[in-house]
């Protein structure tokens, strides 16, 4: 191809009426489409008191456990601590509907779907998918039906033959120099590559980039589940079999504290420095 | 001061969260008055941060001016909300300012910031058991704070359930293990309530806390909470070496080995900063003090 010395000469029209107008159309769509996302974005919804109750009591034997390694706390405010924990985890009394009743079946995490509140989330999130993936694939189409098998652009610079269907999708030719980009390449390269303008234009975290909408699909979060509504109640049971482990490794910083200063001055008896 | 450099000392101090509110009132009432104010995101923060101080120097028109325009701009954001609140504690009466915040909670019941507020008011009205209770309630919702603990052992120690606040203490320990105000506060409160072992290891613990970073700590003087916590030291193991301390425990500590040691330690740290003529008469007051038996 490099001996080939035909080359093809692109019509500035194409540059003017083709090439530039994909362009302007996709980053003002990206900006569009940031504004539109901030204004469907529902405010997060509000919990109730003790369901948030519930939901931070986990952080309690969490910074207990954290630090049980190296605990401030004398040994015994800290079995203390451990003992009401365990006890209030298995007695239920972080729960946010009270403690179960005696005998009555313990009931398993809602239907997600049957769940009005996990629903309204899940609608949220169809609604984001929808002004994500609807401009998307009408620009897709307009160049398609427009712009078909156009060549837009030459690329400064060479690039092996492994470029090929990346850069020429759409024109099936199997000897036109790589260099040449097709139309349809041309929008996915602005698709995947303008995220750094839509950073400098609306700052870091907006909404245009589409590129990442793959990853938070709805249907991503049902599939792995970890969103769902968690089963307080055995987070908290496996919870206490956690504190326990924690008893096991806890020291106090304090135990040996007074001969730490003292080595610090020097001051240490020989009794003990010899040891 | 220039603009921007006043700007970026406002912007410090927010950051710091140090209220400095006579600095902050000078700066940010001139930049109010020469409608320097800054205009994006960051004015607003500036005229909450001038309202606050505005109040603490009861210059209340100033702290009007703020409230209005943040009112304008947030209709129904909690935070105005709540320093609204904050203006009404100034002139209202008591009463109102608790159904205020009541209404408050009323509407959105994880208004954490409101809530506390309510609890200050309380404790302020002198009805402190309720005070006490409210407080509990919270912490019990909103565990990670540890200011909550600090107050709700401060209520404790002022009615002398020594016991009670060294529990609310060591929950505020386990969320600022870093924190070595937490543990000369935690061995104070021990010391009140005559549990000399547990005070002398907490302070202990907060002397190495505090002089962990100076490589060889002999030759300069402590300064600051290092040298509260030594005169702590020394009172403890004076009481534990003269025996006019009980060395028994209520929480099982042991008493620590080399107290004989740790005396003179302590003694020295605590004589070290007087030195020189200008202190002569000081360093006589202390020596004294010191070794009065």
């Amino acid at each position: 191809m490099a001996n080939n010395a035909v080359s093809l000469y692109l019509d500035p029209q194409i540059r003017d009426w083709v090439l530039f107008p994909i362009t302007l159309v996709m980053i003002l769509v990206g900006v569009l489409r940031h504004y539109v996302m901030v204004l469907l974005q529902s405010t997060p919804k509000k919990l109730p008191r003790n369901a948030l109750r519930e939901q931070r009591a986990l952080a309690r034997s969490q910074v207990l456990r954290a630090t049980a390694a190296y605990s401030p706390l004398p040994p015994s405010f800290f079995h203390a601590m451990t003992e009401s924990l365990s006890e209030a985890f298995a007695a239920g009394t972080y729960l946010k509907d009270g403690p179960p009743k005696e005998g009555e079946a313990p009931a398993g995490p809602a239907n997600p779907l049957t769940d009005p509140s996990a629903m309204e989330g899940m609608m949220g999130g169809m609604k984001t998918q929808m002004v994500m993936m609807v401009p998307q694939m009408v620009i897709m189409g307009w160049i398609n039906f427009f712009f078909q098998g156009f060549v837009l652009i030459k690329l400064p610079f060479p690039l092996t033959l492994g470029f090929k269907s990346m850069l020429q999708r759409g024109i099936e030719t199997p000897d036109m120099d790589v260099r040449w980009v097709s139309s349809l390449s041309w929008y996915f390269l602005n698709f995947f590559g303008l995220n750094g303008l839509y950073r400098l234009l609306l700052g870091n975290d907006n909404s245009a980039d589409s590129s990442k909408d793959a990853a938070n699909s709805p249907f991503a979060s049902l599939n792995a589940a970890p969103t769902g509504p968690a089963d307080y109640n055995k987070l908290f049971k496996s919870e206490i079999d956690n504190l326990e482990f924690s008893n096991a490794v806890y020291t106090w910083l304090g135990s040996d504290v007074e001969d730490r200063v003292l080595k610090r001055y020097n001051r240490l008896p020989q009794t003990t420095k010899a040891r | 001061m220039s603009l921007s450099n006043s700007l970026q000392k406002l912007a410090s101090y927010r950051s710091n969260s140090s209220r400095e509110s006579q600095n902050v009132f000078k700066i940010g009432s001139e930049l109010l008055k020469a409608g320097n104010a800054p205009r994006d995101e960051e004015g607003w923060a500036f005229l909450e941060q001038l309202a606050l101080a505005a109040i603490d120097l009861d210059r209340l028109d100033v702290a009007d001016i703020c409230l209005q325009k943040l009112t304008e701009k947030f209709p129904a954001s909690p935070r105005v909300e709540v320093l609204t609140g904050i203006r009404m504690e100034a002139t209202e009466p008591i009463t109102t300012v608790l159904e205020y915040y009541n209404e408050l909670l009323h509407a959105d019941p994880t208004n954490a910031a409101a809530w506390k507020r309510r609890i200050s008011v309380l404790r302020r009205a002198r009805s402190t058991d309720k005070a006490a209770e409210e407080l509990i309630e919270y912490l019990d919702t909103f565990y990670t704070d540890p200011e909550g603990w600090l107050e709700l052992a401060d209520i404790y120690v002022s009615n002398r359930q020594y016991t009670s606040a060294l529990q609310a203490l060591s929950h505020a320990l386990v969320l600022n293990p870093q924190n070595p105000f937490t543990f000369v506060q935690f061995a104070e409160t021990a010391y009140s309530s005559g549990d000399l072992p547990l005070a002398l290891k907490m302070f202990l613990l907060a002397v190495d806390m505090i002089e962990r970073d100076i490589e060889s700590p002999e030759p300069s003087p402590p300064t600051g909470l290092a040298l509260r916590t030594w005169w702590g030291i020394k009172l403890c193991t004076r009481h534990l070496l003269d025996g006019s301390g009980t060395t028994t425990s209520p929480s099982n500590t042991d008493v620590p080995k080399h107290v004989q040691s740790l005396d003179i330690l302590a003694t020295e740290r605590i004589l070290s900063p007087y030195k020189g003529k200008e202190l002569e008469t000081q360093r006589h007051l202390v020596e004294n003090w010191v070794s009065k038996k």
